[in-house]
């Protein structure tokens, strides 16, 4: 009897979940970092596999992007909120990478990390204003608080500043060293490859433990029925608001690791264009996992690299989004894991074997 | 601030009221932000300039709404009625694909160059007017515009058919079930918009001239000025599109930066202090 007054008392104080499975998901959250760290050391090796310097141009390009996909996807996953608005963290981090070294004069490794933190505290604005609405009132004006840092940006005013439509072109000096590597060298994409790859690999790793984390939960709870984690007791702003920044910081590590390795900010970093297609690759990569928001981006990445000749790509992009959103919810790997679920009984029926516990959705 | 600027601001506004009132009316019944509403106003005005440049401005005037309503007919029908059990953001990020879609076919048929098209001659060279020696077909535009305003709020405020729409805008499911048939009539207002964006896209040929990135440049705009105006409100947004245009034209003059950036204050004020727009009556 005492046990289970024990029990009742543990439910009460921690929410959700019973001793064995909070200890079945700290050993999935471990088992996850060891695939994520082995994925990290094995993609370290792409250089020397891919020795072609366009290939690894492109593969780089698919990397940085991916964080700012990554962001966004997180906060659509776990918040069920879509934003056009992670652009502005991302270009902001890079324009203020390009502004510290280029009007302030700092070194690249103090830039880069004010420029992480400058875009972080856009996210912190933003985030205030934007967090307490949600659907179509948050889309909006994540949308047009983006839309009006790029207009600030273009202004001729701001040409001292930013360079106006001209953008900024960064130029280092040349004895100085960013995480050991020359000017010469951040630009070179096989040589910047372990350090962008690290940055995206622990930033998923890092929005991955947090999405399975207590808070995780919360955020979930939030998203289906947020009138009722409010009567449950949780205050609702504040989780919001967190989420919100880190999925910021993240799209400002990308931004700001962006401008290093390009070496010139210009505005369309900011703008409009290229947070759809981040939002389209996301959407097409499947918004209901990790991955997806990545996948989406290589696709989008070869895509632009093959059919842009022809400018047809907004074309492939518009008919791709039409037939995932109306036919194929969940994107890519959405229907890769409906299928696999589909044909997993055959499967195990096929080869014999125990069916496996339920494991929880990814 | 003299006369001409404040008229700038009225042509500016009329074509802003003539989007707007259309996206609203989609907006108000289907709860659909039609992001594809540039790329229609876009396709409009590159109808006109070939029918315009062929026959006769005029006759542009109507063959371009009706072009366009038939292509909103094809939305409602493929689009918006198989999808309307899901989502509206879903339904609103389908709407951005067909915008990219339709963009695009748009610059395959016309080209990527930019086009102009004249204005007619009835309305071509100067009027004096108030003082100033102003562009006749910035006065045609205004009155156009004054005329449709006037056409359509009366339109919905009398006729059966606009009480019907104002029903459904406000409680689609209980004007079902009191008798209107929802999926004709939201075939009528899609229509009906679709047309509104492709009148806006022929009246600003002549004015602002045509280019391939011209129906991006004012959906943020209109989509904003839906919002400020207030969910399912038409009046609303007609009285936003023009209050818009008017503060825009008229900054502009002492300073461009503020002026680019008021339509996102605006709407950064508006959301945050009555996220239901200004006569908007149902919550988001």
């Amino acid at each position: 009897m005492s046990g289970t007054i024990h029990l009742e008392r543990e439910l009460a104080t921690d929410v959700g979940q019973p001793p064995a499975q909070r200890e079945r998901r700290l050993r999935g959250t471990v088992v996850g970092l060891g695939i994520g760290l082995a994925v990290l050391l094995l993609g370290l090796a792409t250089p020397y596999v891919f020795t072609h310097t366009y290939t690894m141009s492109l593969l780089l390009e698919v990397v940085l992007l991916s964080m700012l996909a990554l962001s966004v996807g997180f906060l659509a996953r776990h918040l069920g909120m879509i934003s056009l608005g992670h652009i502005a963290f991302f270009g902001g981090a890079a324009y203020a990478y390009g502004i510290a070294i280029m009007k302030w004069g700092w070194s690249p490794g103090a830039a880069f990390v004010s420029a992480i933190v400058i875009g972080t505290l856009i996210a912190v604005v933003m985030g205030v204003l934007v967090v307490r609405l949600t659907g179509m009132g948050f889309l909006m004006l994540t949308l047009a608080l983006s839309q009006a840092l790029y207009q600030l940006c273009i202004q001729t005013s701001m040409r001292p500043i930013t360079g106006a439509h001209d953008g900024l072109l960064i130029v280092v000096d040349r004895d100085s060293r960013f995480f050991g590597l020359t000017p010469a060298e951040v630009m070179n994409p096989g040589l910047f490859w372990p350090l962008a790859w690290v940055a995206l690999v622990l930033c998923a790793l890092l929005l991955w433990v947090v999405g399975r984390s207590r808070f995780g939960t919360v955020l979930e709870g939030i998203r289906e029925n947020e009138e009722r984690m409010r009567f449950s007791g949780f205050g609702t702003f504040l989780p919001r608001l967190a989420a919100f920044v880190l999925s910021g910081f993240v799209a400002s590590v990308g931004g700001a690791l962006f401008a290093v390795n390009a070496g010139y900010v210009s505005p369309e970093l900011l703008g409009f264009g290229r947070a759809g297609d981040s939002l389209i690759a996301a959407i097409v990569g499947g918004l209901g996992s990790l991955v997806g928001p990545v996948i989406g981006t290589f696709l989008f990445v070869y895509a632009q690299a093959t059919f842009n000749l022809g400018g047809n790509l907004p074309l492939l992009m518009g008919i791709s989004l039409v037939l995932v959103l109306a036919f194929l919810p969940g994107g890519i790997t959405g229907t890769a894991g409906r299928l696999y679920r589909r044909f997993k009984p055959f499967v195990a029926r096929r080869f014999g074997g125990s069916p496996t516990a339920d494991k929880e959705s990814r | 601030m003299n006369v001409a600027q404040v008229l700038n601001g009225i042509a500016l506004g009329s074509l802003l009221m003539i989007l707007s009132s259309g996206l609203a009316m989609i907006y108000g019944l289907r709860g659909v932000a039609n992001f594809a509403h540039g790329a229609l106003y876009m396709s409009g005005g590159y109808v006109a300039y070939t029918v315009a440049n062929r026959v006769s401005f005029w006759l542009a005037l109507v063959i371009a709404p009706l072009v366009l309503a038939v292509v909103g007919a094809a939305l409602e029908i493929m689009l918006f009625r198989p999808l309307r059990n899901r989502s509206h953001i879903e339904v609103g990020l389908v709407t951005f694909g067909i915008a990219m879609i339709i963009e695009r076919v748009v610059v395959l048929i016309w080209g990527e160059r930019t086009l102009s098209v004249n204005p007619p001659p009835l309305l071509s060279g100067t009027t004096s007017f108030l003082g100033v020696d102003y562009p006749s077909y910035r006065l045609g535009i205004i009155l156009i515009g004054a005329l449709l305003a006037i056409g359509l709020v009366t339109w919905l405020n009398r006729s059966t058919i606009g009480l019907h729409i104002r029903a459904a805008s406000q409680d689609i499911e209980t004007a079902s079930i009191m008798g209107v048939n929802v999926d004709r009539l939201s075939l009528v207002v899609v229509c009906l918009g679709a047309a509104l964006a492709g009148l806006a896209g022929v009246l600003a040929a002549p004015y602002i001239s045509l280019d391939p990135g011209m129906g991006g440049t004012f959906l943020i705009t209109v989509l904003i000025i839906v919002i400020i105006g207030g969910i399912g409100s038409v009046g609303g947004a007609m009285v936003a599109g023009m209050g818009l245009g008017i503060v825009q034209a008229v900054t502009t003059v002492w300073s461009p930066a503020f002026s680019v950036l008021v339509p996102y204050l605006a709407l950064a004020v508006v959301l945050l202090w009555r996220p239901m727009g200004l006569a908007g009556k149902r919550m988001s």
